[in-house]
């Protein structure tokens, strides 16, 4: 070989040291891998995302990323940064769940100087990302399963969707005179269950009326739903067979705060041989508990005042149950005290658990990974 | 490679000495010395082969640990259920023996707290000592009307999965109605301590799926993954690594032993002659070797695709049958989930399934399930087995698979899982079994009468695995331990289609 070609070999190949130095790999066997880049962030085929951390004494730091084994057996990927207040962690391993494996990324934020700190962590997504209660989404594809809302740090409101459903106003085309709200309506779009929350008074019991209009189909069959509201018998219902196309109608139940939590949980998902699996819901009515409504009046608008919530689903009062951004946490640590937040993030090809419709969790997810690396062997 | 390599590394599992002593008592047990093989020691001592695989070992052998409790009120009891005149000691005694017999047929390690617990802080305790011990169930028998509450308590902070045996005379209707049907419990109101020790079963179950390791022999990717909600890994080799194993496998003394033996059990030979049964038990060995090899307990194959490709001489039906008669699951055409419903027949009602293709019978508006191979045990593990014949495999005209004949007028439960989170369970009776020809299709072949499905084309699933009774509420009550929504074919027909414009 000659002296120019073998300079011309030492510098590729320094160049790519350089540039790949501080990335680190990490994978599940059989699996393509995913990386950490140079600057802390998990890189997807999606995309990737990273971490932003803001607070009182917290400052901006470059990561130091590293390769490590978790529990003895699992590859995985770390960065570490010292900003200021807190040290912030981030680690990130494959957890091998059939069929495409989940990428798991772990967010540890902990006190550094003896005092309590508020910190705000906020996700950092490719720009087109849409933000569901617990699933982020690129072009429809779930990439990233968020923590549980209550982990924000936030207080609920005292009513509002707590879902991944869609609100799509003026999709409905009622036929004859009814409430506005009738027009709009909320759209467990691939599935997704419809989800609020009402708080009251614990065990306490309330008339709830719920409104639909079918504007979609033009005969029976398709969009079929149970509509569930806490401590009233399910119901179940075909728009069209019951009221038919362009026909705003109602069902009443008699709920009750039955675990006596303080909360009314209303549900709609679509029946399980469903041929249409996405559930629209367009009205809520709260009545105080007595007199059953009469529906009809209800449907033209004219119990809204007697109502202890009117809800136009969909439209202009509704509100989800968290005010804030879904994609920040806010966390209150105590003087050296640490939190964590787990995100489960799609990898090559895969996608990331439906958090309602999954049963994978941090716990089993690592359990997988652990498991699969004890015992395999490369043949 | 030693197969019972898996069980020496790995610490989850009960010693090896403790899992055989309860596989020899459990139905799995007694099904290890049926059909295939006389008993495994003294096969080993036969054929002094180090290479020789025990099925007893391949099968999965988890540690089940359970808390257990009894909840009474404080004593002297005057009015309210279960009333004065009830015989709390004895009645403890009593089911204390039977919490023991039970525990020891199914080998769970159960801790039963040392007194009966009667007030909340007693009830904190125990919750916070499952917290830490973080047991795989709990069961509670229950003393006291009065006691309730403390159930839903119990269900909700600790989040394990909660068996209540409730005996006669301390609850109405109205106690158990919500908790009964309660994703993560399962309650048995009623005197007969079996419908308790089912809740046990469905702990061992559930603890055999998550250390179980079944072979996805297919394509040709090596990658091994874990599935959702049940835990097992699913362990994906080239479909390859099955034929070539199998070209090496020698005709041994085994092999010979284990083709005689298939033909002096069947009924009747129709088209196998010598050879085609050698390959068969070539087939059955490779596969034990196989599963061994790679620390497996389950396999499902692609085998119509080899079949297709003609790189095996036999379709492995015949093996395959063998293999769940030992209660290992042996699958058909690489079908993952058909796979884990054979599974759930096997771990949970002791006895092998029968994986199918169905069919309408619109004349007579039955469901045929039709394959090439099934199990024979199809009563239990440890019940005789059904007369079955031998068979070609109808579809290739190749080497040895079976026909099962099931019995007339007995139910059978259908299951399959949909996915890991959704099993289809419906149940019917065996009206006759088919024969080909003049039929078509598969060697197996069974009309079924549907219960409560009024057309028989309205049938939910595919791959659906048959099994011999009707336990119906015995899987119901299993998915709803672990959350698996359930699913049964419409009872009636569909509304008509509109016409549109």
């Amino acid at each position: 070989m000659s002296a120019r070609l073998q300079t011309a070999g030492a510098f590729i190949l320094l160049q790519t040291l350089f540039a790949f130095a501080a990335d680190v790999s990490f994978t599940s066997p059989g699996f393509p891998p995913s990386q950490m880049n140079a600057a802390g962030r998990l890189v997807e085929d999606w995309g990737a995302v990273g971490v932003k951390l803001s607070g009182e004494g917290v400052t901006d730091a470059t990561p130091t990323v590293v390769s490590v084994k978790l529990d003895n057996a699992i590859p995985a990927a770390q960065a570490v940064s010292q900003c200021g207040a807190v040290a912030l962690t981030l680690t990130a391993f494959r957890a091998p769940a059939w069929p495409l494996g989940v990428d798991v990324l772990t967010v540890r934020v902990e006190e550094k100087q003896s005092r309590a700190a508020s910190v705000t962590v906020a996700l950092d997504l490719p720009p087109k990302a849409l933000a569901g209660l617990r699933t982020i989404r690129l072009s429809g594809r779930p990439v990233l399963t968020l923590p549980p809302r209550e982990e924000s740090g936030e207080k609920p409101r005292d009513w509002g969707h707590y879902d991944e459903a869609s609100s799509l106003a003026g999709w409905a085309k009622p036929a004859v005179p009814c409430d506005p709200a009738f027009r709009n309506i909320r759209a467990g779009m691939g599935g997704v269950p419809i989800v609020y929350r009402f708080a009251v008074r614990p065990n306490s019991r309330a008339s709830i009326v719920l409104g639909f209009c079918e504007s979609h189909w033009d005969h029976a069959g398709q969009r079929r739903m149970v509509c569930k509201v806490e401590g009233a018998p399910p119901q179940e219902l075909d728009p069209i067979a019951k009221w038919g196309r362009h026909k705003p109608g109602a069902l009443l139940f008699d709920a009750r705060d039955e675990d006596g939590d303080g909360r009314i949980r209303v549900v709609i998902r679509s029946a399980t041989d469903a041929k249409d699996r996405n559930p629209i819901l367009n009205v809520i009515w709260v009545f105080p508990p007595g007199p059953p409504p009469d529906l009809q009046q209800v449907i033209a608008g004219q119990w809204n005042a007697k109502a202890k919530r009117y809800v136009d689903v969909g439209g202009s009062n509704d509100q989800p149950l968290y005010p804030g951004s879904k994609l920040e946490y806010r966390l209150s640590l105590p003087a050296r005290g640490l939190q964590e937040l787990t995100f489960f993030a799609a990898c090559q090809g895969g996608s990331a658990p439906i958090a309602d419709a999954s049963a994978w969790t941090a716990e089993t997810l690592r359990r997988a990974a652990r498991e699969v690396w004890r015992d395999w062997q490369e043949r | 490679m030693n197969p019972s390599h898996h069980h020496q590394h790995c610490s989850c599992c009960i010693s090896r000495r403790d899992c055989l002593k309860f596989l020899s008592m459990s139905a799995l047990g007694a099904g290890m010395v049926g059909p295939a093989l006389s008993a495994a020691a003294k096969e080993k001592s036969r054929y002094a082969n180090p290479d020789y695989v025990d099925v007893a070992k391949l099968l999965p052998c988890p540690e089940v640990r359970m808390a257990a409790a009894i909840f009474e009120k404080p004593r002297p009891y005057w009015l309210g259920w279960p009333g004065t005149t009830y015989d709390l000691d004895a009645r403890q005694k009593e089911y204390k023996v039977k919490l023991a017999d039970s525990s020891r047929r199914l080998g769970i390690k159960t801790d039963l707290a040392a007194s009966p617990i009667n007030d909340e802080a007693g009830v904190g305790a125990f919750i916070e000592k499952i917290k830490v011990e973080k047991p795989h169930g709990v069961l509670v028998i229950l003393q006291s009307i009065f006691c309730w509450p403390w159930l839903a308590r119990l269900s909700k902070e600790t989040g394990v999965p909660l068996i209540v045996f409730a005996p006669i005379g301390v609850a109405f209707t109205g106690h158990v109605l919500r908790i009964s049907r309660q994703p993560g419990v399962y309650v048995a109101s009623t005197l007969e301590w079996s419908a308790a020790e089912d809740g046990m079963r469905m702990l061992r179950a559930k603890r055999m799926f998550e250390e179980t390791r079944v072979l996805w022999i297919r394509q040709n990717e090596r990658k091994e993954t874990v599935m959702e909600r049940l835990g097992a890994k699913v362990r994906a080799i080239p479909r390859d690594t099955f034929n070539l194993r199998f070209d090496k496998q020698d005709a041994t003394t085994e092999v010979r032993d284990v083709a005689s033996d298939m033909r002096r059990r069947a009924k009747r030979i129709v088209e196998p002659n010598h050879n085609d049964c050698i390959n068969s038990a070539r087939a059955y060995v490779t596969a034990k070797r196989l599963m061994a090899d790679e620390q497996a307990n389950a396999l499902s194959m692609d085998c119509l695709g080899m079949v297709s490709a003609k790189l095996v001489p036999t379709p492995p039906c015949m093996s395959w049958a063998m293999l769940m008669d030992q209660g290992i699951t042996a699958g058909c055409e690489a079908d993952l989930f058909g796979a884990f419903s054979l599974m759930m027949t096997s771990y949970l009602l002791d006895r092998p399934g029968f994986m199918n293709d169905p069919v309408p019978e619109t004349a007579k508006n039955l469901l045929i399930v039709a394959h090439c191979t099934s199990g024979t045990k199809i009563r239990g593990f440890n019940k005789p087995a059904a007369p079955y014949i031998l068979r070609n495999h109808s579809e290739s005209a190749l080497g040895v698979s079976v026909q099962v004949l099931w019995p007339i007028g007995d139910p059978v439960t259908l299951v399959r899982f949909s996915n890991a989170n959704e099993m289809i369970i419906d149940t019917g009776k065996v009206i006759s079994n088919v024969q080909t020809p003049p039929a078509g299709g598969c060697r197996t072949s069974v009309e079924v009468a549907m219960d409560n499905v009024e057309d028989c084309r309205d049938v939910k699933g595919f791959h659906q695995v048959v099994t011999h009774g009707n336990h119906r509420r015995m899987l119901e009550a299993f998915c709803q331990l672990y959350d698996i929504k359930v699913v049964r074919s419409p009872e009636h027909r569909p509304e008509p289609e509109a016409k549109t414009a």
